[in-house]
């Protein structure tokens, strides 16, 4: 019998969650931290959502959150024109890299050595960690501002999406623009999939799938809704998204099929993604919640139970039961 | 036929309304941060002492806070700003200080809560 999602709702933040992002798989499991416009970014642990901390010291919303792959930092991006360095096993400020505009993006590279940021102020900035006073590297090219910025191949590149509506990918070495996409709209939302070089864009009702090195179009996908962000499974299988209707959607990769649509929120979702295992998939909305929903719906994973039918027997026979049931293996 | 919900073990845990978090008593803080003090001059050199001096800085950076209580402060800030206000309390990680009787340009303001991160420094008479 299948199984009615019930997704895991992570409160705390006042105001609209606007960006989510999740670090590597570490001895102590992954972690999650959202950005919110209640300026105050929290850091969870990823499989259950359980509150860590909170990151204090932004002086307006903020836009964007990232960690590195250790988690062992983090990294912010907010209206108060700077973006900011974590340690994220402690909760202290280490770093404030002032800007001359409202901040929206940040991205760390593998080696945690440098960190990538954009905004309002249409510069790509490259900050060496191990250097932070001396001053960063600066690409400039778009003709507006800049929504997201990230590394990608190898970290000798850059992605980035901004509302010129356009898309660049640049050479970190030449500070060059390699390729340019241009759209008819702006781009939502962009999510690089390095294990595959898969560039996940959104812009209107349209979800897009991207070769990362050659900008080549591979698929794209039509949602009954304005899509702002989606997320591909590190499988390949799946990818989520979420939009102006306030649901979340399952579209199998391969048919493009629309799987699933899962209600919840009270507001549209602005950021949707996977864990690093896959395993589930969170979302951050206008409502000032996350949510962690289930790939595998049914299946025991952090918080969620999978009820073995030994014990429903039981159950079925007391009159209160919700005849709960779980089929023994339930394949992804 | 209704579908039954998965069941849950508990809610995600939400925020302690007391504090920003950070367990130091987490396993992963106690393996990553043997000690949270980072040294300034590198690798091995003279941890303890450095250890006792910022002790001992705090101590009287503390003292100084509880000291200002009720006092009539000075508080140079950024763009030139100077206010005067008698100093109340400051908040556990010191992002706040709530004071009254704020003299500002446009009037006193009977209390006020002024950020710390907007200050570049503050004096009194002891």
């Amino acid at each position: 019998m299948a199984m009615r999602q019930t997704p895991l709702t992570c409160s705390g933040h006042t105001r609209p969650v606007v960006d989510l992002a999740f670090s590597g798989i570490t001895p102590y499991g992954y972690f999650l931290i959202s950005a919110c416009k209640d300026g105050k970014p929290m850091l969870r642990q990823g499989d259950t959502g359980d509150w860590i901390g909170t990151f204090l010291g932004h002086k307006g919303a903020v836009w964007g959150a990232t960690l590195n792959k250790e988690a062992t930092k983090a990294a912010t991006a907010a209206a108060d024109f700077s973006a900011k360095v974590w340690d994220a096993v402690t909760g202290e400020e280490v770093l404030t890299l002032a800007h001359k505009h409202i901040v929206k993006t940040v991205d760390f590279t593998q080696d945690s050595n440098s960190l990538l940021t954009a905004g309002n102020d249409k510069l790509l900035r490259i900050y060496d960690l191990n250097k932070p006073e001396a001053e960063p590297q600066e690409i400039s090219g778009h003709t507006s501002a800049i929504k997201k910025a990230l590394w990608c191949n190898n970290d000798q590149q850059i992605l980035s999406a901004a509302d010129d509506k356009t898309i660049r990918l640049w050479d970190k070495t030449s500070s060059e623009a390699v390729k340019t996409l241009t759209f008819d709209q702006a781009v939502s939302s962009m999510e690089y999939i390095p294990d595959g070089e898969i560039l996940v864009i959104t812009y209107g009702k349209t979800v897009a799938f991207y070769n990362a090195h050659s900008l080549d179009l591979i698929k794209t996908v039509d949602a009954p809704t304005s899509i702002h962000s989606a997320s591909l499974h590190p499988d390949k299988d799946y990818f989520v998204a979420g939009g102006d209707d306030f649901k979340l959607y399952k579209y199998d990769y391969t048919t493009k099929e629309e799987m699933e649509s899962y209600k919840g929120h009270f507001g549209p979702v602005h950021c949707v993604r996977f864990s690093p295992d896959g395993e589930l998939y969170a979302s951050g909305s206008e409502d000032g919640t996350l949510r962690l929903w289930q790939t595998a719906v049914g299946k025991t994973y952090g918080l969620w139970k999978c009820v073995l039918p030994a014990c429903t027997t039981e159950e079925l026979a007391s009159e209160n039961s919700d005849a709960i049931y779980c089929p023994p293996e339930i394949k992804a | 036929m209704k579908k039954a919900p998965v069941t849950v073990l508990r809610l995600p845990r939400g925020p302690d309304p007391n504090s920003r978090g950070f367990d130091p008593n987490s396993p992963r803080f106690i393996a990553l941060c043997p000690t949270s003090i980072p040294s300034s001059a590198g690798e091995g050199a003279c941890i303890e002492e450095e250890q006792r001096s910022r002790s001992e800085l705090r101590e009287r950076f503390l003292r100084t806070l509880i000291k200002m209580s009720n006092k009539p402060v000075n508080f140079d800030m950024y763009e030139g700003v100077q206010v005067r206000a008698k100093f109340g309390a400051s908040d556990i990680d010191v992002l706040n200080f709530q004071v009254s009787e704020l003299q500002t340009p446009i009037g006193v303001q009977k209390e006020a809560l002024l950020r710390c991160h907007d200050m570049i420094s503050f004096s009194f008479d002891v």
